[in-house]
C-alpha cells in the first residue's frame, strides 16, 4: 500500500504535471479532440522521448526504463487530472500490459521497444464487461487469419498495432494485427521490420491513416490499410479518448502467447487496466473538485462567496471524501499491481468500482456548483462530466466490477 | 385602438355569455378570419373575455366564458377567447399578459395587448439573470437611467436568454436605483427586441448546440411608459411573472403525467407504464432479471410515481390557495431526472460512449442524461429550491444576509464572468 511516495517519485509527478501543464492545457485538449486523430504528435512524441513516460514500466531489457506501476500510476493520475488527449493509455497501459502478461518472448521483443519510444501506437480490444467481442481465428497454410468484428476499441483509428482477442477451436486467445499505417517515428520500422510499409510510399497516404471525424463528433470514415482490416471512427460523448469499431475480414495476425491461454491473458490485463483506469479516474476527480472549490471560493452571491453557504460547502466536503476514498482505493490496487500481490485480483475491480463512482460524483457536483456556467461548452465542467461518465463505462459498468469483487473473495 | 369600449356587461352566466356571443357573432362573423376580424374581436372583448373590462376583456367567468368559445367553435369562427389556451400554446399570454393585467398602466397595455390577442405577437425572452446575478437574481447589476423626457436608457449584460434571436419583445429587469436596497431599486420592462443597442449572441452548452443567448444591452432607449408597475416596483411585478412561469411549468409536467397515464388501460397499466423506458432498457441488457437491478428500477419508478401523485395534491391545494407542495415538485423531479437518466445510461452499458445523432438508442439517453441538469440548475437551483421551501414553507430562520438593507451601490456585487457566447450574431 503505497502511503507516501519517495522524492524521486514525487520529483516524477512535479515533472509530468508542469509537462501537462504546458502541453495539455485546456486550451491543448479543445484543439486536440476536435482533431481528426485526436491526438497531438507533437506532445506524443515529447511524452516518449523528452520525459520517456511511454516506457517507464517496461523492463529495460525491451526499451523501457524499468520502473514499475507505482510510477506509472504517478503518470495515469497527473493525465487523467489534465484530460489528455490520445493513445497513452491504449498503448502504454492495455497494449503493454497485454504483451507483458502473455508471456511471449518474441511478440515482446518485436513490440515494446516501439511502444516504449512512443513510435508505435498500440491498443487492445477489451471486451469491456458486455459480450461485444465476436472474432475467431483460424489457422491457414500455418498463418493465423482473424475474421469478425471488435466494437468501441480505443484509438484504434491510429493504432499501428492492435491485440485482438479472437476464438480458436481451441480456446481464447490473443493475436497481433500490425495495421501496416505508416509511422511518424523513425522508430516504427526499427521495431516492427520489414511489415512496416517503408519510406514515402507509406507516408503518402498519410490521410487514409487516420478516420476523420468532424469537431462535433460527425461520423466517422471508415479506414483500410492491411487488406480486410478496417476501423470506423464513432463519434463520442466523450471526445477527449477515441473509439473504433474493427471489421476484420481474413486479416492475418500473429499468436501472442499461448492461442488458447487467453482467457488467464485477458483477465490480468483486465484488472491492471482497471488500475490504470482507476488511477486516471482519481486525477480527473481531484480536477473536477479543485475546480469546484475554487469557484465557490470566487463567486459571490447573496453579498458572500457562495463557499460560505453551509449546503454547498458541505457538498465539496463530501465530494473530498469521495476522491479521497478513490485515491487510497487507486494507490492499493497500484501498489498490489507493482509488487504482483495476490490481492490484485480484488483490489483491481474494487478500485475501478469506485473511482468510477468517485468520479461522476466529482464532475456531477462541479457541473451543479457552476449553475448555468456548469451546462456550457465555454467552461471545461462538461469535459470531465464527459471523461468520467465514458470512463464509467469504458471497461464495464461499476455494478460488474464489483459482481467481480464478490466472486473473487469467494462470496 | 380603444380599450375593449363594447364590453360593459360583467358576470354573465355561461348562458347569459352563450347568447350574447351568438348576437355578436351574428352581427360581426362573415366567415372571413382576417386582419379585421381580429382587432374586432379584440376591441369587443370576445379575443380574451375573462380579462378585466378596460383591458380588452369582458369580466366573464371561466365557466362563462367556455360557454362562449363554444359558440364561436360552433360557428368556425377563430380567435375568441385565447387567453385560456394552455400554458405552452402561447406562454406569452401568460407571462406577459398576466404581467400588464396586474401591473401595467394603459399605455402599455395598449401597446402589447392587442397584438398578444390578435397572434401577431408570439414570441418574446426573458432578460433577468446576468452573468453576476443567478440565484441571487436581486443583485443585478443592469442600469435603466432616466434621461430627459419620458425615455430611459439601458446598459447591461442578461444571460440564459432562450429564444432571444426570434424574441420581438423582452421582460427586462433592470436597476433605476443604485441608493436604495438591492430588492427595492429594481423596475420592470417590456421592451422592443428591435430597438437599437441590443445584440444577442448565442452560447454554446454542454450538448454541442446553442439553446440559450447572452443579450448585450448598450444605450438601448426604452420609453418611460414601458414600465409595468412604478419604478422600484420591479420586484414585485416579476412575482407575477415568476409565478405565471412556474404554474405553466407544472401545468406542462402534469400534462406529460396525464397523457401517460391516458395510454394505459387500466390503473395497473398506469403505474407500469411510468417506467416503461427503464424496464425497456433493463431488458435490452439483458438485465431485466438481476436484482440489483430490478430494486434500482423499482426505486425510480416509485419516485416517478410519487412524484406524479404529490403533485396532483398540489394541483388541488393551489385550487384552494397558496401550496407548499408546489414547491416540492421541482426539487424532487431533479432526483427522478438524474436517476432515471443515470440507470438508462449504465443500462446500454459501452453503446452509451457513441454520440451519433443517427443513434436512435445512445443518443437521446446521452442527451438525457446532460439535460437533467436543467431541471437542477435551471428555473432556480436545487439548492435554491431548497432554501425556498426551508425558509417559506417550513418557516426557518433566514440566513445571515450581509447585503439586507444596504444600499446597491455598497453592496459587495456578484463577480462577473467572462462573456461564454462563442461567436457574435450573424
Amino acid at each position: 500500500m503505497i502511503r507516501e511516495f519517495s522524492e524521486e517519485q514525487l520529483e516524477l509527478r512535479q515533472t509530468v504535471r508542469r509537462f501537462l501543464a504546458e502541453y495539455s492545457a485546456e486550451a491543448d485538449v479543445r484543439r486536440t479532440m476536435a482533431t481528426a486523430s485526436g491526438y497531438d504528435q507533437k506532445t506524443w512524441e515529447a511524452m516518449a522521448t523528452q520525459l520517456g513516460l511511454h516506457g517507464l514500466a517496461i523492463p529495460e531489457e525491451y526499451g523501457g526504463q524499468g520502473f514499475g506501476w507505482v510510477e506509472l500510476g504517478i503518470v495515469l493520475e497527473e493525465t487523467g487530472r489534465a484530460l489528455l488527449c490520445g493513445p497513452f493509455f491504449s498503448s502504454v497501459v492495455l497494449a503493454a500490459s497485454a504483451l507483458l502478461e502473455s508471456g511471449d518472448e518474441a511478440a515482446k521483443r518485436r513490440y515494446l521497444p516501439g511502444i516504449a519510444d512512443g513510435s508505435v501506437i498500440a491498443t487492445v480490444a477489451l471486451p469491456g464487461g458486455g459480450g461485444e467481442l465476436d472474432v475467431a481465428a483460424e489457422l491457414v497454410d500455418g498463418r493465423w487469419r482473424l475474421t469478425g468484428r471488435a466494437a468501441l476499441v480505443t484509438d484504434a483509428h491510429v493504432a499501428h498495432l492492435v491485440i485482438v482477442p479472437a476464438r480458436t477451436p481451441a480456446g481464447l486467445g490473443l493475436f497481433a494485427i500490425e495495421t501496416g499505417r505508416p509511422a511518424d517515428g523513425a522508430g516504427l520500422t526499427s521495431a516492427m521490420g520489414a511489415n512496416a510499409p517503408t519510406g514515402a510510399a507509406g507516408r503518402t497516404d498519410t490521410v487514409g491513416r487516420t478516420d476523420t471525424v468532424g469537431a462535433t463528433g460527425a461520423a466517422g470514415r471508415a479506414g483500410s490499410d492491411q487488406t480486410g482490416f478496417r476501423t470506423t471512427l464513432r463519434p463520442t460523448l466523450d471526445q477527449t479518448r477515441r473509439l473504433a469499431d474493427i471489421d476484420l475480414d481474413a486479416v492475418t495476425a500473429a499468436a501472442v502467447g499461448d492461442p488458447t491461454g487467453g482467457e488467464a491473458i485477458l483477465a490480468r490485463v483486465l484488472d491492471l487496466a482497471a488500475v490504470g483506469l482507476a488511477v486516471e479516474q482519481t486525477g480527473g476527480a481531484q480536477a473536477a473538485l479543485d475546480m469546484a472549490v475554487e469557484y465557490l471560493k470566487v463567486r459571490v452571491q447573496f453579498g458572500q462567496p457562495i463557499g460560505a453557504f453551509q449546503a454547498l460547502k458541505h457538498m465539496a466536503a463530501d465530494v473530498l471524501v469521495e476522491v479521497e476514498t478513490a485515491r487510497s482505493a487507486a494507490y492499493y490496487a497500484l501498489s498490489a499491481a507493482a509488487d504482483r500481490s495476490d490481492a490484485l485480483p480484488v483490489a483491481a475491480p474494487l478500485a475501478a468500482a469506485y473511482c468510477s463512482d468517485a468520479f461522476v460524483t466529482a464532475a456531477h457536483q462541479n457541473i451543479q456548483v457552476h449553475g448555468g456556467m456548469g451546462f456550457t461548452w465555454e467552461i471545461p465542467a462538461h469535459l470531465y462530466f464527459k471523461r468520467a461518465r465514458s470512463s464509467q463505462l469504458l471497461l464495464g459498468e461499476p455494478a460488474f466490477h464489483r459482481a467481480r469483487v464478490a466472486e473473487r473473495l469467494g462470496l | 385602438m380603444g380599450a375593449g369600449t363594447g364590453a360593459s356587461e360583467t358576470a354573465l352566466s355561461p348562458d347569459e355569455a352563450r347568447t350574447a356571443a351568438r348576437a355578436w357573432l351574428s352581427d360581426h362573423w362573415a366567415g372571413v378570419d382576417d386582419e379585421n376580424w381580429r382587432r374586432a374581436l379584440v376591441t369587443s372583448g370576445w379575443a380574451a373575455p375573462t380579462w378585466p373590462v378596460g383591458r380588452y376583456g369582458r369580466g366573464l367567468s371561466r365557466p362563462s366564458a367556455r360557454a362562449a368559445a363554444a359558440e364561436f367553435d360552433a360557428a368556425g369562427a377563430p380567435g375568441a377567447c385565447v387567453e385560456t389556451a394552455p400554458f405552452h400554446d402561447n406562454p406569452w399570454m401568460y407571462l406577459l399578459g398576466n404581467t400588464l393585467l396586474a401591473h401595467g398602466g394603459q399605455a402599455v397595455c395598449d401597446r402589447y395587448l392587442p397584438r398578444l390577442l390578435t397572434g401577431s405577437l408570439t414570441h418574446g425572452c426573458l432578460l433577468y439573470s446576468e452573468p453576476g446575478a443567478g440565484s441571487d437574481l436581486a443583485s443585478l447589476q443592469t442600469r435603466a437611467e432616466l434621461v430627459g423626457e419620458g425615455e430611459y436608457l439601458v446598459n447591461g449584460q442578461k444571460i440564459w436568454t432562450t429564444g432571444g434571436q426570434e424574441a420581438q419583445f423582452g421582460l427586462l429587469l433592470a436597476r433605476t436605483d443604485w441608493d436604495a436596497p438591492k430588492h427595492a431599486g429594481l423596475t420592470f420592462f417590456v421592451i422592443d427586441m428591435d430597438s437599437p443597442g441590443i445584440e444577442i449572441r448565442p452560447i454554446r452548452q454542454i450538448t454541442g448546440d446553442a439553446e440559450f443567448n447572452e443579450v448585450f444591452l448598450t444605450d438601448v432607449p426604452v420609453p418611460a411608459d414601458a414600465v409595468i408597475g412604478a419604478p422600484g416596483e420591479g420586484w414585485r411585478v416579476l412575482q407575477v411573472a415568476l409565478a405565471a412561469e412556474r404554474a405553466g411549468m407544472g401545468a406542462a409536467a402534469r400534462g406529460r403525467a396525464e397523457g401517460k397515464a391516458a395510454a394505459g388501460t387500466s390503473d395497473l397499466a398506469v403505474l407500469r407504464a411510468v417506467a416503461d423506458d427503464l424496464v425497456e432498457a433493463a431488458r435490452a441488457a439483458g438485465r431485466l432479471n438481476d436484482t440489483v437491478v430490478r430494486d434500482e428500477l423499482v426505486k425510480i419508478l416509485s419516485w416517478r410515481l410519487t412524484n406524479t401523485w404529490t403533485g396532483d395534491r398540489a394541483a388541488a391545494e393551489i385550487r384552494r390557495g397558496p401550496s407548499s407542495l408546489a414547491s416540492l415538485g421541482k426539487l424532487a423531479a431533479s432526483r427522478v431526472l438524474h436517476a432515471g437518466t443515470d440507470f438508462a445510461y449504465r443500462m446500454q452499458g459501452r453503446a452509451s460512449l457513441v454520440y451519433d445523432v443517427d443513434d436512435p438508442l445512445a443518443y437521446p439517453v446521452d442527451r438525457a442524461l446532460m439535460f437533467a441538469f436543467i431541471n437542477s440548475i435551471g428555473g432556480g437551483s436545487d439548492q435554491i429550491q431548497r432554501n425556498i421551501i426551508g425558509e417559506r414553507v417550513l418557516g426557518l430562520p433566514k440566513g445571515y444576509e450581509p447585503d439586507r438593507g444596504v444600499p446597491f451601490r455598497d453592496v459587495r456585487k456578484g463577480s462577473a464572468t467572462r462573456p461564454v457566447s462563442q461567436e457574435k450574431r450573424p
